[in-house]
């Protein structure tokens, strides 16, 4: 098969210059050429750290490697003009292969129906045995029984064909390829990522990207969080966690609500939201001069003039339990101090002049959502179906051709299968044995 | 009352068995050793399987249950039991000498599952990530194709020995070769692509270039080279033999070597 195959393209009138880069284009060998090397340079992805800061480069290799790793864009490997520009290399070649595997495909087809095969030939070779002539109805009917298409070719000669579909499946799943490919492509060009975090109450109408110092992504609806509850495992382990989410449109309408856990992520209008964290942000109760105050961190009261706020939260200050260390402004000098919840003596303090004890800790959590658009997926899965099914046709079923002809005195069976030769041969074994 | 331990110790005894009794085959030549073996692989896999399902059950005792899927420990037996599945279901065309280096294999796998003291061996709580159906598909598929590359992985390796004695002719390990490759290549693909789509629900991108994803990525290059090099460059004998021991490397990296070296989203095993 191989040796047909190579003659083929190797026969015919030198060709032009256009269509001679065109086979180029197509040629297995440049297809193996650029795989190995989308192979070969994914590996360096793995080995070398991706998208670390600079020191973080500085403290592993060294100054000459990390000008190297910049330059070449290793330290974003997959995102990097020259893997972007093999993959449209291997995109291109797999375009020209398919295009003109199905060319091949198309006149394959035309020629096995005008040339019936050698039957006597097959026969002496072992593909085929000889019958008597009175079982010609038989053949027919056994082969009918299973799933075999029968088409006459002349008077004395028929052909019963099974599974042509598999000659299809290196088109489907070379095709399949392409889709996953477009679809990746669609969601680079039109999707987009974020991150929201948000306490019980709160709410936001743009999520922040990862990468540092790109403008937040408007999500054009407002997602407020309503709840986040955890379960954990008797051993502290988290074991479930999940935020109520409401949605509500510009106007401030509810338009959707449901619950965000691990695995089941919520989406509105082709946007995503998945739970992907959480954490604790404690609020912190003092009392100013008499008057309850509740703070978050880092957000900023007065005690009479001065500003203050916690900078700090430690669950255990030595022995004392927990603990917040505050700052505060002494005129033109930041200072701190350490107030201790449980340590009489620690926990009321005299910040200039006012009275400020802390009275209490209360945990509160926040929610960390995984935003993301990403219009290729239904592309990317439908790919992936196609895969599947072409791998399918393509390695567990086979195309079959069995040729029956009649001389008057025997019939004579041969066949011809694409693979499974052997699986073949104890099918037309089969069939000779019950027809003897 | 018996736990998994105790069975899933059993059977690993029982592997051990199936390789000695290989080799006494091998020495006596007898057929009816081969008979014996055969009856005990069937034996120690139902061991096998019986002791997952019990780990399964008692999972759910200690409030935490989950397929026994889910860490290294249970993935190391896990891949035992592929192999086995697979031995299984090629029976018709596999020769002694390779299920010998599969029941070997699997009785690695088991021996260091349950004597490393790198691993560990509890039953551990799952983490909400790993809470989907598609872990189940996802990592059945994956192991089925890491056992179909141990065939072939063996048959490659044997290409280089003479045929003689006990092993089969050149030809034959290449047919056996190939076939592993194709239930291998096929199970792979559907093990990345449920990957994907799993990770597409959990993380909200179906590929994220994590080093064991792409290092299976690369594996499944491997292997789609190979058949390419086959069917159209017409390679055979000693090249693919070649070929399918990179390739074997290569699943050796997606499936230790990252867990060790690499780290990423998928780092569960450590
Ligand atoms: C990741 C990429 C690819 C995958 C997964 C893939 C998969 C496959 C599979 C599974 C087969 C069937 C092999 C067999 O039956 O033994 C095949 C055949 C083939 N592939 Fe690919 N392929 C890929 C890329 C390419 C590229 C880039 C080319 C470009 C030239 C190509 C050209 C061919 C050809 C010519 C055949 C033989 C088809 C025939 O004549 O029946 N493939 N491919």
């Amino acid at each position: 098969m191989t040796a047909t195959k190579n003659n083929r393209e190797k026969e015919g009138a030198p060709a032009s210059r256009p269509t001679s880069l065109l086979r180029h284009l197509a040629s297995v060998r440049l297809g193996i050429v650029s795989l190995s090397l989308i192979g070969a340079t994914s590996i360096l992805g793995t080995v070398i750290k991706q998208g670390g800061t600079e020191e973080e480069y500085l403290s592993l290799y060294s100054e000459r490697a990390y000008h190297f790793i910049k330059l070449f864009g290793f330290d974003d490997t997959y995102h990097s003009p020259w893997f972007y520009f093999l993959l449209i290399l291997f995109t291109v070649n797999l375009i020209a292969c398919t295009v003109r595997r199905i060319r091949t495909l198309t006149a394959e087809k035309g020629r096995t129906a005008r040339t019936p095969a050698d039957v006597k030939g097959l026969v002496a070779a072992g593909s085929g045995f000889t019958a008597k002539a009175g079982s010609l109805g038989e053949v027919s009917r056994r082969l009918g029984a299973s799933s075999y298409r029968k088409k006459e070719l002349s008077e004395t000669t028929a052909l019963y064909e099974k599974g042509s579909l598999a000659r299809y499946g290196v088109v489907v799943i070379h095709a399949s390829i392409l889709a996953v490919l477009l679809g990746g492509l669609v969601g680079i060009l039109g999707g987009d990522r974020g991150f929201i975090v948000l306490r019980v109450g709160e709410t936001t109408q743009a999520a922040v990207k990862r990468e540092r110092g790109r403008p937040p992504v408007p999500l054009g609806f407002t997602v407020r969080c309503k709840d986040f509850t955890i379960s954990l495992y008797p051993g502290g382990q988290p074991k479930e966690y999940a935020s109520d989410i409401e949605i509500l449109d510009m106007a401030g309408k509810v338009v959707k609500t449901g619950r965000i856990k691990v695995n089941e992520p919520l989406s509105y209008n082709g946007v995503r939201l998945y739970q992907s964290s959480y954490g604790t942000s404690n609020s912190y109760t003092f009392r100013v001069n008499g008057k309850e105050v509740v703070l978050a961190e880092q957000e900023v009261a007065k005690a009479g003039r001065t500003p203050f706020m916690v900078v700090r939260y430690a669950a255990q200050v030595h022995d004392f339990g927990p603990g917040v260390m505050v700052a505060y402004m002494d005129g033109e000098e930041p200072k701190t101090l350490w107030f201790l919840r449980d340590v009489e003596r620690m926990r009321t303090r005299v910040i200039q002049g006012s009275r400020i004890s802390l009275e209490g800790i209360t945990g509160g959590y926040y929610t960390g959502l995984e935003v993301s658009r990403d219009p290729g997926v239904p592309v990317v899965l439908a790919g992936f179906a196609l895969m599947l099914v072409g791998l399918y046709i393509n390695f567990f079923t086979f195309h079959r051709r069995i040729y029956v002809v009649s001389d008057g005195a025997a019939i004579h069976v041969g066949g011809v299968a694409s693979r499974n030769r052997e699986g073949f041969l104890e099918e037309l074994h089969k069939l000779s044995k019950d027809l003897a | 009352m018996i736990t998994h331990d105790t069975i899933l110790g059993i059977s690993t005894i029982l592997y051990l068995a199936l390789f000695f009794l290989y080799v006494l085959y091998f020495a006596a030549g007898k057929k009816a050793i081969l008979t014996i073996a055969w009856y005990c692989l069937l034996l120690t896999f139902a061991l096998q399987t019986a002791g997952i399902g019990l780990r399964w059950v008692e999972s759910y005792r200690l409030g935490m249950g989950h397929a026994p899927l889910s860490n290294y420990y249970e993935s190391l037996i896990f891949f035992s039991w592929s192999i086995s599945v697979l031995v299984m279901v090629m029976r018709k065309r596999l020769f002694p000498v390779i299920t010998f280096a599969a029941a070997t294999a699997s009785l690695a796998l088991m021996a260091y599952a349950s004597l490393s003291p790198g691993v560990e061996r509890g039953i551990q709580p799952l983490i909400p990530a790993l809470q989907s159906n598609w872990l189940h598909v996802h990592v059945i598929t994956c192991f089925l194709a890491y056992a179909a590359f141990v065939v072939s992985f063996t048959c490659g390796g044997l290409y280089f020995f003479e045929s003689r004695g006990i092993v089969p002719p050149g030809r034959t390990l290449e047919d056996i070769n190939y076939r592993s490759i194709i239930i291998g290549f096929s199970m792979l693909t559907s093990g990345i692509l449920t990957g994907a789509v799993w990770a597409h629900y959990a993380w909200g991108s179906y590929w994220s270039w994590d080093p064991k994803e792409t290092w299976s990525l690369i594996t499944w290059i491997v292997y789609a080279l190979i058949l390419h090099l086959r069917f159209t460059g017409g390679w055979r004998g000693r090249k693919t033999a070649f070929l399918s021991i990179i390739g074997f490397a290569s699943v050796v990296i997606t499936y230790f070597g990252v867990n060790f070296f690499l780290a990423g989203l998928h780092s569960y095993a450590t």
